[in-house]
């Protein structure tokens, strides 16, 4: 770590409110930044991470007009009467989707972009978009069209547009949102590298534990729009609720054994049984886009009842385009996908959509109604349910996702977060017995994911609200997501179904995971490690009231 | 994420054109084919006309575009082209300023008793043609106009229309908005997906009034539209935070003229010019072949 005379940030007394809302989205927010240092910022959603973030890069009071008080230095320069783009030299920002942030149709373009802006000569700007590609070791996809890169490939591009313009400050919201975890591995390698370089870079991310990689050297947690903790990140583990915030397994586990947190009443999840009947069986399946290359290969499975499966693998493996089959929204190029013993050829989506439910990754894409409740209102309506079932079922889809305040809102005016949620919802208010999931947790704070997963899986002994699905079908990069709820785990790699089996078997192979770019948690080695007593899989606190016992 | 055509470099004498000199031909024939001032705007003596289509075609030849890639949008233009024309013909609208409805010579006049009522529709040599001729001029619009796309590199989007001119922000406008088009066809694709998921069927119900139809679109046209919005939104933050708009940009991909876009250039204002002479001359009006009077 390096210091200077000059802090490159100092916030002092900050306090905002947008113009559209009457209370306050930050207040009175102080601290201070030295050259060179990695700063977590750590929250659940809604506490004002974000806004803090957009009043540093000047997003507020520009794009997003609001009543700002306090005062921000950058390199000891008020710059709240420059225009953005000038702060843009200073604060280099990578936004949480890299696909809102990507401009340039090319690679070469996107990484020019910021330099164009600035006038600068062109053989600069060639050596230094060579120079930034080289430097996150993308050289090679300079000629690529920037809409065909995989997940990981846009974020590391996202950062190189923004690095080639070299700001001091780096302020980087959830870079991790949308990787695979052996992409996030690399992506935390080069943010501790270009710290170590002399970047300021601030990390806005509520997966504390992936961040813990990196060693931040100061910590900042937010609750209700103000800071709550600022100290060192050993400091923030000890003392933050881990109920809110994931934290590393054996940092919950002994904080368990230390206090007195009464044992959670969660039921274990069942077994999945070999024996039961095929809901939807994959026989031979194969797929390619149009003339492109195969995406799916040779793919021969069985969904039964009881199953909650969790589909892993890297980024561009293939999982949605497997999960789409379940539903008839992709019919396979050869082979055949049954769903009840019919041919998926010869039913369309919408009749699949009675039996399989399914949560497509981007709330956007479906929200249109005037209020939430209309929102899951509608999908009960379309597959035929009677006026009372729509509504009890509506009511309680809400309570499950916690909107229940939210319901006469518009869905469109709420957050990216709660809009996940109600595209969850859309689907649970179905009632369809069986539910897939394209990863329901991005976006989502740990309390609420894990919280609606619970309701979903029907884990809670004093939830009344639990669904019986037949069976849950669920891609995450999570692992732990897979630890915590899954019965049985599919690995996919290069579009074939490469592992699958229980969770215990398919993830204890860490060659073969590593191999998919999917990494062991400390939760999964902890489980792992304590298995013979446990005899399954459990989620940290309840692993460390079994240990205890 | 704005996403491009699909652009395969197939490195024919179409490709290697500068893309401005495309650009200016196919606005010069487009103008020329169908807004030449004069009696009805532009082209509608089939004979010239039929030229611009098979100059249109022979540059979709030697471009190489496959069917394939344009199978849709064919068919699109197609059913678009035969149903305006038909619908014009059938309604007698259309050709004001192009023929005078006294000169018509009627070659077909049946009696057809429809639900009690006699019609006596007319067909005049002159209504054939102008149907022909007007299905062939919006052809030749569309073949001028389909092969930019296809055949444009993404590259070079923004700085074509720099060099055509414009100013910094107006090119990059250019750019992103000639990318919005796939774009909107990807997002409604995945909304459909989206809503077919939850049991929505786009087709019409029994008993449905006009205004019910138009509410079924909703659940696409809706998140479509805010999608939209909110991308642009989005676009135009990611663009402030990198310096967009500070003062003159440099722009990266670079353009010149070589001795046959010269040529390229040369021929398409030579059409031009000969359309709008051929126009002043009383040249270029309907033309009706002999043989139907």
């Amino acid at each position: 770590m390096m210091s200077s005379a000059t802090p490159p940030l100092v916030v002092e007394n900050l306090s905002c409110r947008y113009l559209t809302r009457d209370e306050y989205a930050l207040r009175d927010v102080s601290f201070q930044v030295d050259q060179g240092q990695i700063i977590l910022i750590s929250g659940t959603s809604g506490c004002g991470k974000t806004t803090l973030l957009r009043c540093i890069n000047g997003l507020v009071p520009r794009s997003y007009r609001a009543e700002v008080s306090g005062t921000i230095l950058i390199n000891g320069k008020d710059y709240s009467e420059k225009p953005l783009s000038t702060i843009s030299q200073a604060v280099g920002t990578v936004l949480q989707d890299p696909e809102r942030q990507i401009i340039g149709a090319k690679v070469l373009t996107e990484v020019a972009f910021g330099l164009e802006n600035l006038g600068l000569p062109r053989d600069e700007i060639i050596e230094r978009v060579d120079e930034t590609l080289d430097y996150l070791g993308i050289l090679h996809l300079k000629d690529r069209e920037t809409f065909s890169l995989s997940g990981g490939e846009k974020q590391k591009l996202a950062l190189a547009g923004v690095l080639a313009m070299r700001p001091d400050i780096l302020a980087l919201d959830e870079p991790l949102a949308n990787l695979d975890p052996a992409s996030a591995q690399e992506a935390l390698k080069l943010i501790r590298w270009l710290a170590d370089e002399g970047k300021t870079i601030l990390i806005i991310e509520h997966r504390v534990e992936d961040v813990l990689a990196v060693k931040p050297d100061l910590s900042i947690h937010m609750e209700d729009k103000s800071i709550s903790f600022v100290g060192s990140t050993d400091e923030l583990i000890q003392t933050v609720d881990y109920e809110l915030v994931k934290l590393p397994a054996p940092i919950v586990i002994e904080r368990v054994k230390a206090g007195a947190s009464p044992v959670p009443q969660i039921t274990p999840i069942p077994e999945a049984k070999p024996e039961s009947p095929a809901l939807i069986e994959f026989e031979d399946v194969s797929f390619r886009y149009g003339d492109g290359p195969m995406v799916i290969k040779d793919v021969n499975l069985a969904i039964r009842e009881g199953d909650i499966i969790a589909v892993l693998g890297p980024n561009g493996a293939g999982k949605t385009t497997l999960v789409k089959h379940a539903i008839g929204l992709l019919k396979p190029t050869s082979g055949s996908v049954r769903l009840d013993g019919t041919d998926s050829r010869e039913m369309t989506a919408a009749q699949m959509a009675r039996v399989v439910g399914y949560v497509f990754q981007n709330p956007r894409h479906m929200l249109f109604a005037s209020t939430v409740r209309e929102e899951l209102a509608f999908g009960p309506k379309n597959i035929g349910q009677t006026p009372e079932e729509i509504e009890e079922n509506t009511e309680q889809a809400l309570d499950v996702v916690h909107l229940i305040e939210e319901a006469d809102r518009p869905p469109l005016a709420l957050s990216f977060g709660q809009q996940k949620r109600i595209s969850i919802a859309a689907i649970l208010s179905m009632r369809s017995s069986i539910l897939v999931m394209d990863e329901p947790t991005a976006g989502q704070d740990y309390a609420n994911y894990m919280s609606f997963m619970d309701s979903v899986a029907g884990i809670r002994a004093d939830d009344s609200r639990a669904y019986g699905f037949s069976a849950i079908v669920f891609i995450t990069h999570d692992i732990d997501l897979a630890v915590c709820y899954a019965n049985r785990v599919l690995l996919i790699g290069d579009g074939r179904l490469v592992a699958d089996g229980r969770p215990a078997e398919v993830l204890a192979d860490f060659n073969q995971l590593l191999n998919h770019r999917v990494i062991p948690s400390s939760l999964l080695k902890a489980n792992l490690e304590y298995l013979p007593q446990t005899g399954r899989f459990l989620r940290a606190d309840v692993l460390a009231h079994a240990l205890s016992d | 994420m704005l996403v491009n055509w699909a652009y395969t470099d197939r490195g024919t004498l179409y490709h290697r054109l500068d893309p401005r000199a495309r650009i200016i031909f196919m606005c010069c024939a487009l103008i020329a084919v169908g807004f030449v001032p004069g009696r009805g705007a532009g082209m509608w003596d089939l004979r010239l006309v039929a030229g611009f289509l098979v100059i249109a075609f022979l540059q979709i030849i030697i471009s190489r575009i496959t069917w394939k890639q344009m199978q849709r949008f064919w068919i699109v233009i197609t059913v678009i082209a035969v149903m305006l024309s038909v619908i014009t013909l059938l309604t007698g609208r259309g050709s004001v300023g192009v023929y005078s409805a006294a000169d018509e010579h009627i070659i077909w006049s049946p009696t057809i008793n429809l639900l009690g009522m006699s019609l006596h529709p007319q067909m005049s040599a002159e209504r054939l043609t102008y149907l022909v001729t007007q299905i062939m001029r919006m052809m030749t619009f569309a073949a001028l106009a389909v092969t930019i796309p296809f055949t444009f590199d993404p590259y070079m989007y923004g700085i074509t229309f720099r060099k055509l001119g414009f100013g910094d922000k107006i090119a990059y406008a250019m750019d992103m908005a000639f990318r919005f088009i796939p774009t909107l066809g990807r997002d409604m694709q995945t909304i459909m997906d989206a809503q077919r998921a939850r049991g929505f069927e786009l087709e019409s119900r029994e008993g449905m009034n006009l205004f019910q139809r138009i509410r079924n679109f909703a659940p696409l046209l809706i998140p479509l539209t805010i999608g939209s919005v909110v991308s642009g939104e989005e676009i135009s933050d990611a663009m402030d935070l990198r310096g967009f708009g500070i003062g003159p940009r440099t722009w990266l991909p670079q353009l010149k003229y070589n001795l046959v876009d010269w040529v390229y250039l040369i021929f398409g204002i030579l059409l031009l010019a000969g359309a709008i002479v051929a126009k002043r001359a009383g040249f270029g009006g309907l033309w009706v072949p002999p043989w139907l009077y």
